[in-house]
């Protein structure tokens, strides 16, 4: 599977494939992607770390890249915020 | 065929000539000769009977590899068929040690087809629990995404065993560029959804910061100013262990993995990944079962493996500093020194078989040739001393339970598409 392409699976309560039996059907389907999950929210300003002074610079569309503590123009983006699905295998 | 293989008069007591298989000429060479035998198909003696079950380890070849134990192979008269009873009389399981990680039992009377059988499916068809799938929210330590995955992949985890029965299988969908193993999943039965009858989820949530005065009782930063260079003393988490894995219950897992019974690795103290004041891993992992033969962190066992009961045979006495040379030749313990003679304890000393089990048969002995002739090796063939070393998620003598209910399911399974056949389906 590529990356970042991981679709969340369906938040439907008692969805369960797979022959869940009378005893089971309480139990509904989950998934850690779920509405409270504030790792897609992209509409925040984007933070950078400073690459002279190492201090988190937060930035929004059209702002200058400068560091707002030491004025070096070199500015490293961080990690993206989305979660990646991987195999541990 | 070969239908009989021995002669009655080359066998005359076990120990001093145990050689019963001669090549074929020499049987037929026999057979007309002086020594004919009165009835070739007369069945086996005691002695014979014994000797079939030894695998002889000579010094430059291994002989009387395969077994015997077969109807008709020694002709109509000696009665090699299978019994239920005659099994049932004969077989035994001695246990050596039984400890949870590591349980050592001797199968005595049972082919090596199903001993081998009980070892292939403890490798890899026992199922068990592990971690399948890394949701990385964030990871900035020096141990990329991948490697991390592959590598909390291979931690062993445990938990209440009556759960772990409890959890189904995880149907996954097979790999998107194999198109066999695709259709054959779209043939039989819906995907999956992760519910809590068939993941498990894990939490990983560790950062690593300078130790401060106010949360940690010393000033990281202060120290390695004045030289401290211990990692541990100037971070805080700058180790991650496996036990900083956090289960988050599911469901009904609640009433499953509560309190000792909660999923957790085997070995808390595994190292994960080294962090420095600023790098952290989020991550969560869904379990779910599966089989060794899928992927090896499903494997239930570090190790199961057999090996036959070692035989050593003096055939004529070994004395005095031969004796302790011989004993030499054999790890401690296996060959011991009495008096030759039993009356007289000061007696010239005489090496005896103590403890065959402890050999490792290196045929150390077989290189010198003052013990030329007087010394047999050999292994027992239907003599299977088993060890099992779990991983840590079931009982090492569990498992092999496990593994005896598995090859009978197997085989239950073959007897009905037999049938199924038979009836012509
Ligand atoms: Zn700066």
């Amino acid at each position: 599977m590529s990356r970042e392409q991981y679709n969340p699976a369906p938040l439907s309560q008692g969805g369960n494939a797979g022959g869940s039996s009378s005893q089971q059907q309480t139990t509904g389907g989950f998934n850690i992607t779920g509405a409270s999950n504030t790792f897609e929210d992209t509409s925040r300003p984007v933070s950078y770390l400073c690459g002279d002074c190492d201090t988190k610079v937060l930035l929004k569309g059209g702002d200058a890249i400068r560091c707002k503590e030491c004025g070096y123009r070199v500015l490293y983006k961080e990690r993206t915020n989305r979660m990646i699905q991987f195999e541990a295998r | 065929m070969v239908v009989r293989r021995s002669n009655g008069d080359v066998v005359e007591s076990f120990g001093s000539s145990r050689e019963v298989t001669a090549p074929e000429h020499e049987i037929t060479m026999t057979m007309n000769g002086p020594h004919q035998p009165t009835n070739p198909w007369a069945p086996l003696t005691p002695e014979q009977q014994e000797a079939r079950k030894v695998v002889n380890v000579n010094a430059e070849t291994v002989t009387n590899t395969a077994a015997t134990d077969i109807p008709g192979h020694y002709g109509p008269e000696q009665d090699d068929s299978w019994n239920l009873e005659r099994f049932r009389d004969n077989f035994r399981i001695d246990f050596h040690h039984n400890k949870p990680h590591d349980a050592a039992f001797s199968l005595v009377g049972c082919d090596a087809s199903i001993s081998n059988a009980f070892r292939r499916i403890l490798l890899a068809e026992v199922p068990t629990l592990a971690i399948e799938d890394v949701f990385m929210f964030n990871n900035t330590s020096i141990i990329q995404d991948e490697v991390l995955s592959h590598r909390i992949g291979l931690i062993p985890l445990t938990g209440g065993e009556k759960g772990l029965r409890w959890l189904r299988w995880f149907r996954k969908k097979p790999p998107t560029d194999d198109f066999a193993s695709q259709a054959a999943y779209d043939a039989d039965g819906e995907p999956s959804t992760p519910s809590d009858y068939n993941t498990v989820v894990l939490e990983l949530k560790v950062d690593c910061r300078w130790a401060t005065e106010a949360e940690d009782g010393r000033d990281g930063k202060k120290l390695a100013k004045e030289g401290e260079t211990d990692p541990n003393v100037r971070y805080v988490n700058s180790n991650v262990y496996a036990r900083d894995f956090r289960f988050l219950p599911q469901g009904q897992q609640g009433t499953y993995f509560s309190g000792d019974d909660a999923i957790r690795p085997v070995n808390p103290d595994i190292l994960i990944a080294k962090l420095r004041p600023g790098q952290k891993i989020h991550l969560q992992c869904h379990c779910i079962k599966g089989v060794g033969m899928d992927h090896a962190k499903f494997s239930p066992v570090a190790t199961a493996s057999y090996r036959l009961l070692p035989q050593i045979t003096i055939t004529s006495p070994i004395l005095g500093a031969d004796a302790k040379k011989f004993a030499r030749c054999f790890p401690k313990g296996v060959i011991g020194l009495e008096p030759s003679d039993e009356s007289d304890p000061d007696s010239e000393p005489k090496a005896v078989v103590k403890d065959p089990m402890k050999d490792t048969v290196s045929r150390e002995c077989l290189r010198h040739d003052e013990f030329k002739g007087k010394v047999k090796l050999g292994r027992i063939r239907d003599h299977f001393i088993f060890s099992v070393e779990s991983t840590g998620q079931l009982r090492s003598d569990e498992l092999f339970l496990d593994s005896v209910r598995l090859l009978k399911a197997k085989t239950e399974r073959f007897k009905r598409h037999l049938a199924e056949f038979e009836e012509g389906r």
